[in-house]
């Protein structure tokens, strides 16, 4: 058989997805109408800890347009607790509603369903909930305390999990070093905030015992066995549908919603129940990034070369209960970075405190190993008063090691980092800039310049998770696909994963139309997830930048059964030897003689309505099933070795900056990025992904913080006090691309989705610390707000 | 985030718009723009009874030369006074103050009444006012009344205007003598509100015989800053004089400094913001000489 | 705090809009937004609403030919007015200048910013025909989206401004 053809792959075709959206034409969840939906409103607390006294709805049931209601008592009646997402050390009871005890400010304690939503909001105020507040565990390090309040008695402790990981002999690393360095670095709690919030519609016919969820939800495949389990309700009985997704990155579900709506729906005798958060409450109780406390501390020999590295690190998980020790599992995957560091000991603390679930957020935990890892080789640089890109450019793994499985048995299968690295400087005038420096700090300028290098392992294996449950559970990667020559030629393609914008339905046609010989015009792919006819696993989701991880190996392997019979079939009705035969405009034809052929409409007509035309042993249709699995994932060994996520991808970034000394405001001058992400399906998905996830990295380094305060408030819960960074703030990012494929995807093709959040923040602070040398300011927490910068310099020239 | 029930009305006169207001039981709160006021609305934080919308109230929105001062309606919104010419040959301090107000969705309904009768302490317009020696009318029950925009901001939130009353009119004195001006705020994000602004004035004919300088954002109101302000009339420089010129901006900024930090202010007013304003006021001070001298 | 008027009688207004050059007629309570008018009673599903308080511009739609956000207007306010929502701006088969350029720039990813951007761009193209890049990013400094890092969207907009004049 030949090769398959390279028409439509590599181009950079404009996505069709943009020619619905850019006309207003998106489905999204709040567009979808059903006759008589009722609507929900949830009360939420108004306490980080508290336990609940009583809940009395009455009132609000009497109020206008109230249908019926339900408290944290009535959920646990009819309803089982949620099954955690991931295997936890520690199975917690928790419900769809708060019962017995609030964890956190925002958690929802009874819902309300009306005939509208403002009627819905009204009847809240009628509700009285009696409080006994409790002190709240705030600060992480302070909640691991033995006296610290509990989030959850029944555990004794806040800490989820506690481990150390010597992945090889630490000790005998740092007793030969010549010099070793220790540093503390913080994160605060940030959010990829997707502008479409999170929601569901539910309908739940008693009568006929099913179930029809449509949702948001960018895990439809985690998401349906914790409503079955929780409703009690066999999977066969549950339908899943996901509309347009108005973003996703990672925070973009939450079970609870989805069974609130179903029970409602089912008290309301089966009518379609909506529920939306809005945005405080997508603020407030969604889903952050955990804030967290790390201390590096790395050994050097003579000549800069990091011998070993020990990492201790805090996540504030606050009150997640489903997936808890996420963040510290992904950054085993990136935990030494892009370099050759032989050995490491990780200490890892997974924390409950009573503030929002933590969760996945692009880049979940790489953004903070990064930020520590690349804020220390500035530090380390001007420890050894080495210039810090030498430093890097030593210790990296280099193109010849690849394969390369670190100490904690990550695997990174393909790149070159220093040939990133080497791109990098031109791209922003490095040399230029070293020139405009000197004349800058002369007239009393502050600009400065920042790099940081960012592995990017995508696709999750999730076996990991043993490691922190200790029990074997979900395990591998996965996606599936289906792909259909219909009735009439024109070829349909479903995806597990339908993306909340990365353009799948392109990059799926794209793969699709090459494989069948096709223009990209004859396939379809479905924007919609629907359980009843879309092959899911457990693995189907919209996550951990696994499209080129698994979901482009389910893609082919589907169009190519379908491929393979198509080609069976033409060479049984053509008479042509199978060798002979090639796919190709639209048709299956004859090599060396194109007019012998069978258009795909002609084979699907005998393969679906002129039946005993087919082969006699033949089995009617042209459909192609295929769940794919990369064979590389595995489980920990013996030593607690595993690849906890499958592909590296790689960025270099830099970035000039300029402080105002003045005000403390921080201007970004030029970005540039390399990017390696292997082979490219379609430079426009790529670059905009790259430029997108990079302002997600701006944000945090500059903008964005969920603070609260001592006592749990949750300090920003709109849209004014969280600031997303705009058009003004956002440069236009420089983008330079490598091409390393890896050897162990279908195409050479490796994740893109979060190489611009990984390095940005820690790009940024080295460029503001660069700026503010002669000050010798140095800075450990983030966003570098302007106050905060102001304040490093107050204190800089007041210690001169 | 849906607003609660309220009583809403559409007068089409200020008189009727007066004795709605009058009437009305419980709170009644006046709808201008609505930019400040829906959104606390939606977010349940504000719960008026009735809502008396003053967009179809006649004779709100103009913008007038009335000889020596101009006039600007309280409903003019504040997109079409930024694209006034008159108010760009007039008053320039004002469509630079303007056009940093939030973003044009803004601006295409927000009214300048409405932000200064809001309030917020670190609004643009209420410190470009108080620098321009704004006169705001206001009409109540009691018959109408001119407020000197220095007496309208008592607190946060809180102006002089009485239960009853509607911002009408801001009169803006023509200033023969005014040379230059400039406005500074700095802000986390364009179009936010700001930490600290700062609005100087100049005036003189040859050399500087006095200034309005105004300062917001760690003190209650936009406050005057008089020793900065004395400093500049004391000061003499001459329009072409540099060098003095740049000793004045110096000066500035230290006299700056004490002023802003003698300003009654916020119990959220920290050091950083305190500095911020006084850096502004230098920078503005700065800026408007730079001005001048390119006359 | 609690509404002292949650068990009054709803306050209803019979209001006539013109959206995309059609009348609607309909009664809404007075307390109904723009935005949810719009998308509830005449299904322009197009308003997108991301946050209900005025920042991020999702639900941007011109009134008589100026943007606004219908998130914090009364459906009563556009009483007698002429709204466009981006289902006014061009439909698949025939794009305007700027859905086209959004389209061949790839201005959007996740498509939910994308209406609210489109009619803060016909905006500012309307008072300044050939902005400058600072300008276009000014002018959409009050539409937030999530996805694309802007790059996208200022190149289109300003890839479209030639074909949008006259």
């Amino acid at each position: 058989m030949e090769a398959s053809s390279t028409q439509w792959k590599g181009r950079a075709v404009p996505l069709r997805e943009d020619l619905r959206f850019s006309t207003g034409r998106g489905t999204y969840i709040d567009d979808m109408k059903f006759p008589d939906t009722l609507h929900v409103a949830l009360l939420r607390s108004v306490h980080a800890h508290a336990r609940i006294r009583e809940v009395d709805i009455s009132e609000a049931l009497a109020m206008p347009g109230v249908v019926c209601g339900l408290t944290g008592e009535d959920a646990a009646r009819m309803s089982e607790p949620l099954r955690s997402l991931i295997p936890i050390p520690v199975q917690l009871d928790a419900y769809c509603l708060a019962y017995g005890k609030v964890t956190h400010v925002g958690e929802p304690v009874a819902a309300i369903l009306a005939t509208s939503r403002y009627l819905a909001e009204d009847a809240l105020e009628k509700i009285r909930v009696e409080y006994e507040p409790l002190p709240a565990a705030v600060d992480p390090e302070a909640a691991m305390e033995p006296d610290a309040p509990l989030l959850f008695e029944s555990m004794g402790t806040n800490v989820m999990w506690q481990d150390r990981f010597d992945y090889g002999d630490v000790d005998e690393a740092f007793g030969r070093a010549a010099r070793v360095l220790k540093k503390r670095f913080y994160i605060q709690r940030y959010s990829s905030t997707a502008l479409e919030t999170f929601g569901c519609t539910a309908v739940y016919d008693d009568r006929r015992e099913q179930l029809t969820i449509w949702s948001n939800d960018q895990r439809p495949g985690q998401a349906m066995p914790i409503v079955a389990h929780s409703l009690g309700l066999t999977h066969s009985r549950i339908r899943f549908v996901t509309p347009d997704v108005g973003g996703g990155f990672g925070n973009k579900r939450k079970a609870h919603y989805l069974i609130i709506a179903a029970l409602l729906s089912r008290l309301s005798g089966g009518k379609p129940v909506h529920y939306l958060e809005d945005r405080r409450e997508n603020l407030m109780a969604l889903i952050h990034a955990c804030n967290g406390v790390m201390d590096l501390e790395a050994a050097l020999d003579e000549d800069g070369h990091i011998l070993g590295l020990k990492v201790r690190d805090i996540a504030d998980e606050g009150a997640n209960v489903l997936n808890p020790t996420v963040h510290s599992i992904l950054k085993l995957g990136n935990l030494t970075n892009c370099y050759r560091i032989p050995v490491v000991r990780y200490e890892v603390n997974s924390v409950m405190t009573n503030k929002c679930p933590s969760g996945a957020n692009r880049g979940i935990g790489k953004p903070f190993m990064c930020l520590a890892m690349e804020r220390m080789m500035d530090h380390l640089g001007r420890e050894l008063d080495m210039d810090p890109i030498e430093l890097r450019r030593r210790n990296l793994v280099p193109p010849e090691a690849m394969p390369y499985t670190g100490p904690s048995g990550a695997l990174i299968d393909s790149g070159d980092f220093a040939g990133t690295l080497d791109k990098l400087l031109p791209l922003i005038d490095y040399q230029e800039f070293l020139r405009e420096q000197q004349e800058a700090r002369a007239q009393g300028r502050y600009i400065g310049i920042g790099i940081a290098i960012g592995l990017e392992p995508s696709t999750s294996n999730a076996s990991a998770y043993m490691l922190s449950s200790g029990r074997r559970s979900a395990s591998g990667a996965a996606e599936a696909a289906m792909v259909r020559v219909e009735h009439d030629g024109s070829i349909l393609v479903l995806l597990g994963d339908v993306g909340s914008g990365q353009g799948h339905e392109t990059a799926a046609a794209q793969i699709v139309a090459d494989e069948l010989g096709v223009a990209m015009d004859g396939v379809r792919v479905s924007p919609f997830f629907d359980s009843l006819v879309t092959p899911w696993l457990y693995a189907t989701g919209n996550y951990s930048n696994k499209f080129a991880g698994t979901d482009v190996g389910a893609i082919l392997g589907a169009a190519r059964k379908v491929r393979d019979k198509l080609l069976e079939l033409a060479a049984y009705l053509l008479e042509e030897p199978l060798d002979n035969l090639e796919l190709a405009e639209g048709c299956v034809r004859a090599r060396n003689r194109h007019v012998h052929r069978k258009t795909l409409a002609e084979l699907a007509f005998v393969a679906y309505r002129d039946l005993l035309s087919l082969p006699p042993d033949m089995e009617p249709g042209l459909e192609g099933r295929f769940y794919y699995r990369p064979d590389i994932a595995n489980v920990p060994d013996e030593n607690r070795r595993v690849r906890n996520q499958l592909f590296a991808s790689n960025a270099a970034h830099g970035v000039i900056v300029e402080v105002d000394p003045g005000t403390g405001g921080v201007t970004i001058l030029k970005y540039g990025v390399v990017h390696d992400c292997g082979t490219v399906l379609n430079p426009s998905i790529v670059e905009g992904l790259v430029q997108g996830a990079t302002a997600h990295g701006i944000g945090a380094a500059l903008f964005e913080e969920f603070d609260y305060d001592a006592e749990g408030n949750l300090k920003a819960t709109t849209f004014v006090d969280y600031l997303k960074p705009t058009a003004v703030e956002i440069p236009d990012v420089r983008m330079d691309h490598l091409v390393t494929p890896s050897p162990y995807t279908p195409l050479g093709m490796k994740g893109v989705g979060e190489g611009g959040a990984i390095p940005a923040p820690a790009a940024i602070c080295n460029a503001v610390e660069n700026a503010l040398a002669p000050l010798g300011c140095t800075f450990d927490h983030l966003p570098l707000t302007p106050e905060r910068v102001w304040t490093e310099i107050e204190k800089a020239r007041a210690s001169k | 985030m849906k607003p609660p029930r309220f009583r809403y009305h559409t007068p089409r006169s200020l008189s009727e718009a007066l004795d709605l207001l009058r009437e009305s039981p419980g709170d009644a709160r006046v709808l201008a723009g609505g930019q400040s006021l829906v959104p606390l609305l939606n977010l349940r934080l504000a719960y008026p009874d009735v809502l008396v919308d003053l967009n179809q109230v006649e004779g709100l929105s103009h913008i007038r030369d009335e000889g020596g001062r101009l006039s600007i309606g309280a409903m003019t919104r504040q997109r079409e006074a930024e694209f006034s010419e008159l108010l760009a040959q007039r008053c320039p301090l004002l469509i630079e103050a303007l056009a940093q107000v939030g973003h044009p969705a803004i601006r295409n309904r927000g009214t300048i009444g409405g932000s200064l009768a809001h309030a917020d302490p670190v609004a643009e317009l209420p410190c470009v006012m108080t620098a321009l020696d704004a006169e705001l009318v206001a009409t109540g029950p009691g018959g109408q009344r001119v407020i000197a925009a220095g007496e309208f901001f008592l607190a946060p939130y809180e102006t002089a205007l009485s239960p009853g009353e509607i911002l009408v009119e801001v009169r803006v004195p023509s200033a023969p003598t005014a040379v230059a001006a400039s406005f500074m705020e700095f802000s986390r994000r364009h179009g936010d509100f700001a930490l600290a602004e700062a609005a100087a004035v100049l005036e003189g004919d040859g050399t500087l015989t006095g200034a309005r300088v105004v300062a917001a954002g760690p003190a209650w109101t936009p406050s005057r800053l008089e020793q900065v302000e004395q400093l500049v009339a004391a000061s003499g420089v001459g329009r072409t004089d540099s060098a003095a010129q740049r000793d004045l901006v110096e000066a500035a900024g230290r006299a700056a400094e004490d002023a802003v930090a003698a300003l009654p202010s916020h119990a959220d007013a920290t050091p950083y913001q305190r500095r911020l304003a006084a850096v502004l006021v230098k920078r503005a001070v700065a800026q408007a000489l730079e001005r001048w001298s390119r006359h | 705090m609690e509404s002292p008027l949650t068990d009054a009688p709803t306050d209803t207004r019979t209001i006539s809009v013109t959206v995309n050059g059609t009348r609607w007629q309909g009664e809404v309570e007075v307390r109904k937004t723009l935005a949810d008018f719009l998308r509830e009673d005449g299904g322009f599903t197009g308003v997108h609403v991301g946050c209900e308080h005025g920042v991020c511009g999702a639900c941007s739609v011109l009134m008589d030919g100026e943007v606004v956000r219908s998130c914090i207007l009364f459906a009563v306010q556009a009483d007698g007015h002429e709204i466009t929502t981006v289902e006014g701006l061009g439909n698949e088969d025939e794009l305007s200048p700027l859905q086209q350029a959004f389209v061949d720039h790839h201005a959007l990813q996740c498509g939910f910013c994308t209406p609210g951007m489109l009619l803060a761009a016909v905006d500012l193209l309307k008072h300044c025909p050939d902005p400058s890049e600072a300008q276009v990013r000014e002018a959409l400094s009050g539409n937030l989206c999530m996805c694309t890092g802007y790059a996208g969207i200022i190149r289109a907009v300003r890839a479209a401004a030639p074909r949008m004049k006259g």
